[in-house]
């Protein structure tokens, strides 16, 4: 399978923070969801995949071309929305469009139009007067204009209502169709992933965790539920990390089936939400580094 | 490139008409035409450049397929478009209002002191803010201000006179000398500024 | 063709949908060499991923039920009647061992296990 995105080896020390030999590819004509708590390097990567920031070292390659040599033909096929607006704010959505659309060669401005009409967007009134939402429609707008291969999203659902976060699913699937479309995003809000993402990115401070299809997350990870009595130091090495109360433990693993075989019918195993799996992930690196520093 | 510099004037158009009336104004009471040059060729260069410094607009043009090499050119070659065009609108002011034409080395003179100017502003406000480029004057002025009370009390006839007898040299070559000079200085700035840019985190 | 998924299953939706495809198959709702709606459709209309959709296809024609043309989309396949009877004595089979094993395991015997059988089968019909 062709990949989109990919990016090797690729170091940055930027404000502090660090991503440290990351290495993810996005794989054509799939949705992947980038997940991650704040802060730990989504934005950062985000930012390395539109050349907005250069590695310290490794390389970033996207349909396969590099951005030394291919930055405007790379652009020209990338689509982009960022959380925060970036569309001056004192211009209406018509001048917006006449200034960004010579930039591209595939603009469409019947697609446009079209866009415009279905989000209801007022095309002559001022920007800065827009809510959250009509802002993130505009940008929606534009970076789907002009046929692009790829779009890449940095937390569009963020203060978004649910009514438009659905429309907005719906709307992804759509663009899904031909099976020609890249979508890559970042998002905080695990629940929207349910419904669109064929790939799971899993980053945490910097590291990249794992890239899986959202099933197979089902399938090897669960949470495990029972007695304390069943934890040993050989049981407590089958999970991820562990939260343990007067009442029982629960755990995640990473390895279902083990468990399911080590445990039997003395443990309950449940179906993890994403939400399970960053925080426990989140835990069990804070123990690491706690019990070797 | 050129859609980048087509976009700075699209968006500043209406403050050009807006300024089009002090010029005039000016122009009529017969102030200074290097002076009304400098000056407005300046603002409007600035306000330009101040428009996009704003790390959302940094970010959209980068993603953008422009390179950061084009979005910084076309701040140079826009500064000089812009100061074309004042001139142009001087020029032409002045023969209408006055029935005369303005000398080419008084035109010349202001080309230079406004991309002078830029070769230093613009390096200055890439690496730090234009924000600052106006506190970085204020103390100049301030400077100036003490220099002329307390040291040099005529520094200002002085800078006249040298500016008189600068416009009144007949020598085309020292013109020559001085146009290249500043061409240089603009390319130097030009090179220096992309540099800045290309390291630049937002 | 109707196609319900339900979130909170603990069957994965893949299988889920395999399921109710595989039952309208062998019911017949479903004709052979009937055009299945594309992967991606499907996976738009039940507001799904189109990786879910692609894994439940990807077994349907793994065990035969349908098959794929590329560029044009998936089909259902000529029934083997033979071949369904046999993969279907096979679960039985396997049912029938568990039942067995779970038999001998609290001491169950073969004439008790047949009653048993017989007023279940009966039951059921």
């Amino acid at each position: 399978m062709e990949n989109i995105i990919e990016l090797q080896g690729v170091n940055k020390s930027f404000n502090g923070f660090k991503l440290q030999d990351f290495t993810i590819s996005v794989k054509r004509g799939f949705v992947t969801g980038f997940i991650g708590g704040n802060g730990v390097g989504k934005s950062t990567t985000i930012k390395l995949i539109m050349n907005l920031l250069q590695p310290d070292s490794g390389t970033v390659s996207i349909f396969g071309l590099d951005y030394k040599n291919h930055e405007k033909e790379i652009k020209q096929r990338i689509g982009f929305v960022f959380d925060e607006n970036i569309l001056y704010e004192n211009v209406t959505l018509n001048e917006m469009k006449r200034i960004i659309k010579p930039a591209y060669k595939n603009w469409d401005d019947a697609l446009f139009n079209q866009y415009v009409k279905k989000f209801e967007l007022p095309l002559n009134k001022n920007i800065k007067n827009f809510s959250k939402g009509m802002m993130m429609k505009a940008s929606l707008t534009i970076a789907l204009s002009h046929h692009a291969e790829l779009i890449i999203m940095d937390e569009p659902t963020s203060g978004l209502d649910p009514i438009f976060r659905r429309e907005l699913l719906e709307l992804l699937h759509e663009l899904m169709q031909n099976g020609e479309k890249t979508i890559f995003f970042s998002t905080h809000i695990t629940t929207d992933l349910d419904r669109i993402a064929d790939y799971i990115t899993f980053i945490h401070n910097g590291e990249h965790i794992f890239t899986k299809e959202y099933y197979k997350i089902e399938e090897e990870y669960a949470i495990v539920k029972g007695e304390t009595n069943l934890l040993d130091r050989d049981t407590e090495r089958e999970f991820i990390a562990i939260r343990k109360s007067n009442y029982g433990f629960e755990a995640l693993t990473g390895n279902k089936q083990r468990t399911e075989e080590v445990f039997g019918d003395a443990a309950i195993l449940e179906k993890p939400t994403l939400e399970d799996i960053m925080l426990y992930t989140k835990r069990g690196k804070d123990k690491y580094v706690e019990s070797h520093s | 490139m050129l859609n980048l510099i087509r976009k700075d004037i699209a968006l500043q158009k209406k403050t050009l008409i807006i300024l089009l009336l002090p010029l005039f104004a000016y122009l009529f009471f017969g102030s200074s035409t290097i002076w009304i040059g400098v000056l407005f060729c300046i603002a409007i260069i600035m306000q330009g450049f101040s428009m996009d410094e704003k790390s959302s607009s940094n970010l959209l043009f980068n993603s953008l397929p422009y390179t950061r090499k084009e979005i910084v050119s076309s701040k140079y070659v826009g500064a000089c478009v812009f100061t074309f065009l004042v001139l142009a609108t001087i020029f032409m002011g002045n023969l209408i209002i006055h029935k005369e034409m303005i000398q080419l080395e008084q035109l010349l003179f202001t080309m230079s002191i406004v991309m002078l100017f830029i070769s230093f502003a613009f390096p200055f406000s890439y690496l730090l803010n234009s924000q600052y480029l106006m506190i970085a004057f204020a103390v100049l002025f301030v400077l100036y201000f003490i220099i002329v009370n307390m040291f040099i009390p005529n520094l200002n006839d002085r800078i006249r006179e040298l500016v008189q007898t600068a416009l009144s040299f007949d020598n085309s070559l020292l013109y020559l000398i001085v146009v290249v000079s500043v061409l240089l200085i603009y390319i130097v700035s030009w090179m220096l500024s992309i540099r800045i840019y290309s390291k630049k985190v937002f | 063709m109707q196609i319900i998924i339900s979130n909170y299953s603990k069957e994965p939706i893949y299988e889920q949908i395999y399921t109710q495809v595989k039952k309208h198959i062998l019911t017949n709702e479903l004709q052979p060499g009937q055009s299945l709606p594309s992967m991606r459709q499907l996976a738009k209309d039940l507001d799904i991923s189109v990786i879910t959709t692609k894994r439940a296809y990807e077994e349907l024609e793994k065990n035969g039920f349908i098959y794929s043309v590329v560029g044009k989309g998936s089909y259902v396949s000529e029934q083997n009647n033979e071949m369904i009877m046999e993969r279907k004595m096979k679960v039985i089979e396997e049912q029938l061992m568990t039942a067995i094993q779970n038999s001998k395991e609290i001491g169950v015997e073969l004439s008790e296990l047949r009653e048993l059988l017989t007023l279940l089968y009966k039951e059921e019909a």
